[in-house]
């Protein structure tokens, strides 16, 4: 595949053609391309997922530690409000872990699955690449034999070396057709393999965030003053906030 | 990128959807110079003067490395002029989509506006508000028909350099009127959406509408209004992502890169502000009319009396906790004091577990998958998927990131801030109160033990005006957050739902029920992983067949053994590896040899077959065995030819066939002499001397390297292969067999093995 320099076992005749060797490097390259973005792609999956994982955990607790303190006691208002809040969250949670396991079962394993193909696959080339490198140097062998005299150990040592470059040369071909064949058809096959996997990714969170806005409807006409707009929530905490710094109680800084 | 109109025929516009653009003058030149360079190496001129050059191999390293390194270079630029090549292509590609979707856009729009609307409004009975569908579309097909005449006006084509700068410059000119025009379409949907329901509810009124929609615009598969007022709802969601696009594959030397970059970040901030209008819009319709204002009453109700008569409770505790109570009890004061430890606590941990959450949202939103989209991009679903993960990583999380930031985070941090001076001076007020507990009973203080009294009854008045007023305020400010905490989830959610509207019709299996789809989704899954076991299993077999190896010392004493006691036809090879899962299974490895005792079980299933394993005897998968060859130690009836071959030994890797007429090898000499035996059909095979020799006894004959001799006896006397008896030249006698040789007569060598 390579240009090599002036090696000698080279044959003269051109065992594989130009265009069957470019195709070929076409073909694995686009595979090899479609190896590294189902690592990256699994791997990045995996982090995100977990990043949600996490990011539902923290909701949780902010709404448990909230509620475990004793401070609801002291408001029946509130602690209704801290109620409702933590609730809502565990819900919440609780369907994220549903979406996740979904995630997991029709998008991360099977790409798992799809990458353990790729080995097996390299593997194949390789072996073909050697198959080629035997064919190469008996082919050379031959070559060299026929081009000298043809006294009798000559065509004996002729025909030994066209036995030997034969099976290999059958075996070369055949490593060579399967993978021509096999790699497009592979590549192809990732097109009906992963739409289920999208699929499911789009309605997993359609699903999720269906669940979340009826649960945080609800939710804010519960606790949150109505018709707010953020300039007025901004607005309104910072008034508070000075109401707080105007105490003396309070440091000044 | 496909647009989401795809159920068309032929388009009007002048560029055809999936149309390879006609290759550049460079592209052509590019293409005549890679032919040239294939003629030249294979020039017989060029070989020739290779094979010359070939002998003097020492001289010409270094030349030849250095020409190799030349030749990596020019082959890397070669690559990078073909990348660059390809990047411009796909650039023009997006540029060209961009606009031949708004065009598609448009026409549909205006034939929904036009069209259908009088054909509906032509309905009998009347469509009640049927114009409040229609409301806002006008602006929006405005916004639409003048981005397109601006393009259209300086006469160019994608094709043209300057053409992207005017797009950008056409884009960010609209921006303003794009907004407000889209914005109020936007806050309006709700209502076509509920309208359309409503028509929905009568069936005989929806047929009729349905075929209203399809006789207007027979070529589009659309079986509903929303199908069209939809469009500018995705629109305005999908320009980010197609200037993106663009983006993507335009180098940033690019004179119109940065404007690129610009119109794209508009693009964004414009779809953020349409959508905090649309939020605003939605709350202040909803309230305008009732004024549920409970919760606020509820809050300011916690003034100060409030607390401290709701803390008694809290006071009691402190009682029972510490036993004995303290001389100086100021039960007031206690229970604000416990109260407000109360509230640090939670203040405190609040924002602590807030900052864990907004760390956790960060790496989530470092994630990129819709980056590796597995080059599926023509693909419904892939496209889906990554619209909608794209504008959730980057616009709608990050404004929900803000808000928190800005409502929750900032607050509470300044809040926590504030809670170290009341706890400071709670502090202070204890130490002066122990100071005071020791002087307090005198008669008479000195001015200093006065002093002491008086900082500490001015502390205690200051704490017991004032605190109740800071738990008050701290904790209505803490309610309020975790309000705006709960509204910032509603308007996440908000925001991805109007995001999907119109994705699940798009697409393939969105219509199925929930239980439905997810099982069509495992069993899809599964599936997959089946097909995929079976194509690991192919390549495995068949390209990873197993190279024929020269038998190891014990494989060969194996065969021995296996031979004696069965004969050499009963021999067989693993092809694989095979682990034994019932109780007479064997296992053994790929390559061991075995002899058949019988082709079934005792049940009489010719899939296992009995075998003897030099040792051991089970059962084997017949799937897994092969014939072996070998040479046959008794002579076959017909006059047989043995052959040898002289060869320097060494492993020679051959393909493995499982093909029976093929011989196969095997070294049964502990030299390296390789034994072939074949098949003996028709007679034209020549036997020749493979070497001279010179006979050195009468019993002996000389030969001479490649002359015809005709074997009468293939062993000697006493029965030794080693010697033959031949006539050559007229001449009989014995010669070394190994110095014989076979070869076919015919022209075509390998014609008699087939």
């Amino acid at each position: 595949m390579s240009w090599m320099p002036f090696k000698i076992g080279q044959p003269k005749k051109q065992i594989v053609s130009k265009t069957v060797e470019r195709d070929f490097e076409r073909e694995y390259d686009k595979l090899q391309k479609l190896e590294d973005q189902t690592k990256k792609l699994h791997k990045d999956m995996k982090k995100s997922t977990e990043a949600d994982i996490a990011m539902s955990k923290a909701a949780v607790k902010i709404s448990g530690d909230l509620l475990s303190n004793p401070l609801c006691e002291q408001d029946q208002a509130f602690l209704e409000s801290m109620t409702a809040l933590d609730t809502a969250m565990k819900r919440m949670d609780s369907f994220n872990q549903e979406k996740v396991n979904q995630i997991s079962k029709t998008v991360i394993d099977p790409l798992k699955k799809y990458s353990s193909v790729f080995p097996s696959l390299n593997m194949a080339v390789k072996r073909r690449e050697q198959a080629l490198q035997d064919y190469k140097r008996l082919q050379s062998k031959v070559e060299k034999y026929e081009e000298k005299e043809k006294t009798g150990p000559i065509m004996v040592k002729l025909h030994q070396a066209r036995e030997e470059l034969r099976p290999v040369r059958e075996d070369f071909e055949s490593k060579n057709k399967q993978l021509l064949d096999e790699m497009p058809k592979f590549y192809h096959s990732r097109i009906d393999y992963f739409q289920p996997s999208f699929e499911a990714l789009i309605r997993a969170q359609v699903v999720y965030f269906t669940e979340m806005h009826n649960i945080f409807s609800e939710l804010t006409d519960q606790i949150d003053q109505a018709g707010l707009t953020d300039e007025q929530r901004e607005r309104e905490n910072e008034a508070k906030l000075n109401e707080l710094r105007a105490l003396s109680i309070v440091a000044d800084d | 990128m496909e647009s989401p109109l795809s159920a068309e025929s032929a388009p009007p516009t002048p560029a055809p959807r999936n149309h390879t653009p006609s290759p550049s003058p460079r592209a052509e030149a590019r293409e005549l110079r890679m032919e040239e360079k294939e003629r030249t190496e294979e020039d017989p001129i060029y070989l020739s003067l290779l094979s010359e050059v070939s002998v003097f191999v020492e001289e010409s390293a270094e030349d030849a490395s250095e020409k190799a390194e030349e030749k990596a270079e020019e082959k890397a630029e070669e690559k990078a002029e073909e990348r660059a090549e390809r990047e411009a292509q796909r650039q023009l590609l997006a540029t060209e989509e961009l606009v031949y979707t708004e065009r598609n856009y448009l026409r549909l729009l205006q034939v929904c506006n036009c069209t259908i609307r009088s054909n509906l409004q032509k309905l009998q009975p009347q469509l009640p508000n049927l114009d409040s569908m229609f409301l806002y579309i006008e602006e929006v097909i405005d916004m639409s028909g003048r981005l397109l005449s601006l393009l259209d006006q300086k006469q160019m084509t994608p094709h043209d350099p300057l053409f992207l700068e005017t797009l950008c410059d056409a884009f960010l000119s609209l921006s303003t009127d794009m907004e407000s025009a889209y914005k109020e379409y936007l806050v309006n949907y709700n209502t076509v959406t509920a309208l359309e329901n409503s028509y929905k509810q009568k069936d005989a009124l929806w047929t009729e509408i349905v075929k209203v929609i399809k006789s207007s615009a027979p070529e589009v598969n659309a079986a509903s209004l929303s199908f069209f007022l939809v469009m500018p709802v995705q629109r305005i969601a999908r320009y980010p992502l197609l200037l993106q696009t663009v983006m993507k594959h335009t180098e940033p030397g690019h004179p119109a890169y940065s404007l690129l970059e610009q119109t794209a970040h508009t693009a964004i901030a414009l779809n953020c502000r349409i959508n905090e209008y649309k939020r605003f819009r939605e709350v202040a319709d909803k309230y305008k009319k009732t004024e549920t204002l409970t919760i606020r009453d509820k809050m300011n109700r916690l003034n100060s009396h409030s607390i401290a008569k709701k803390t008694a409770r809290l006071s009691q505790f402190i009682k029972h906790e510490t036993g004995i109570a303290p001389k100086l009890v100021d039960e007031e004061f206690d229970a604000l004091e416990g109260f407000f430890y109360l509230l640090e606590n939670g203040i405190t941990v609040l924002h602590e577990n807030v900052e864990t959450y907004l760390d956790h949202l960060q790496r989530f939103l470092n994630c990129r998958p819709e980056e590796f989209d597995l080059d599926m991009d023509g693909e419904r679903p892939a496209i889906c998927y990554k619209e909608i993960i794209t504008a959730l990583r980057q616009w709608i999380l990050p404004t929900f990131e803000k808000r928190m930031r800005t409502l929750v985070h900032k607050p509470l941090c300044a809040l926590r801030e504030l809670l170290a001076g009341p706890r400071n001076l709670i502090s202070k007020r204890l130490d002066k109160l122990l100071d005071y507990e020791l002087i307090e009973e005198k008669p008479s203080l000195s001015y200093d033990e006065q002093a002491v009294a008086n900082t500490y009854k001015t502390i205690n008045t200051l704490l017991l005006n004032e605190l109740p007023q800071f738990n008050g305020l701290a904790l209505t400010l803490l309610w309020g957050m975790l309000g705006a905490f709960s509204c910032l989830h509603k308007d996440l959610a908000a925001d991805m739902e109007q995001l999907f509207q119109g994705f699940t019709q798009q697409l393939p299996h969105g219509s199925l029920e929930p239980n439905a789809f997810w099982e069509w989704a495992e069993c899809s899954v599964q599936e997959g992983a089946r097909r995929l076991e079976s194509l690991c299993w192919n390549v495995k077999d068949q390209l990873n067949a197993p190279i024929v190896q020269p038998l190891s010392p014990g494989s060969q004493k194996r065969l021995k053994v296996l031979t004696d006691k069965h004969g050499s036809g009963k021999i067989y090879q693993l092809t694989g590896h095979v682990v034994g899962s019932r109780d007479l299974d064997l296992s053994l490895n790929r390559g061991e040899l075995v002899a058949i005792i019988s082709e079934m079980d005792t049940r009489g299933d010719k899939r296992r077959w009995l075998v003897d394993a030099g040792g051991p005897r089970g059962y084997v998968p017949s799937s897994r065995l092969v014939r072996y060859h070998q040479v046959t130690m008794d002579p076959p009836p017909s006059p047989h030819l043995i052959t040898t071959m002289d060869h320097a030994g060494g492993v020679r890797r051959h393909s493995y066939t499982p093909d029976v007429r093929r011989p196969s090898y095997t070294p049964d000499t502990p030299q390296p002499l390789l034994v072939r035996t074949m098949s003996m059909t028709v007679p034209c095979l020549q036997v020749l001397a493979g070497y001279d020799f010179r006979a050195r006894s009468s019993h002996e004959v000389s030969l001479r390297a490649g002359e015809p001799i005709r074997v009468l006896e293939p062993h000697d006397k006493k029965g030794s292969c080693d010697w033959s008896l031949v006539e050559v030249r007229g001449q009989r006698g014995y010669v070394p067999s190994n110095y014989l040789t076979v070869m076919p007569t015919s022209t075509t060598p390998t014609a008699p093995y087939r």
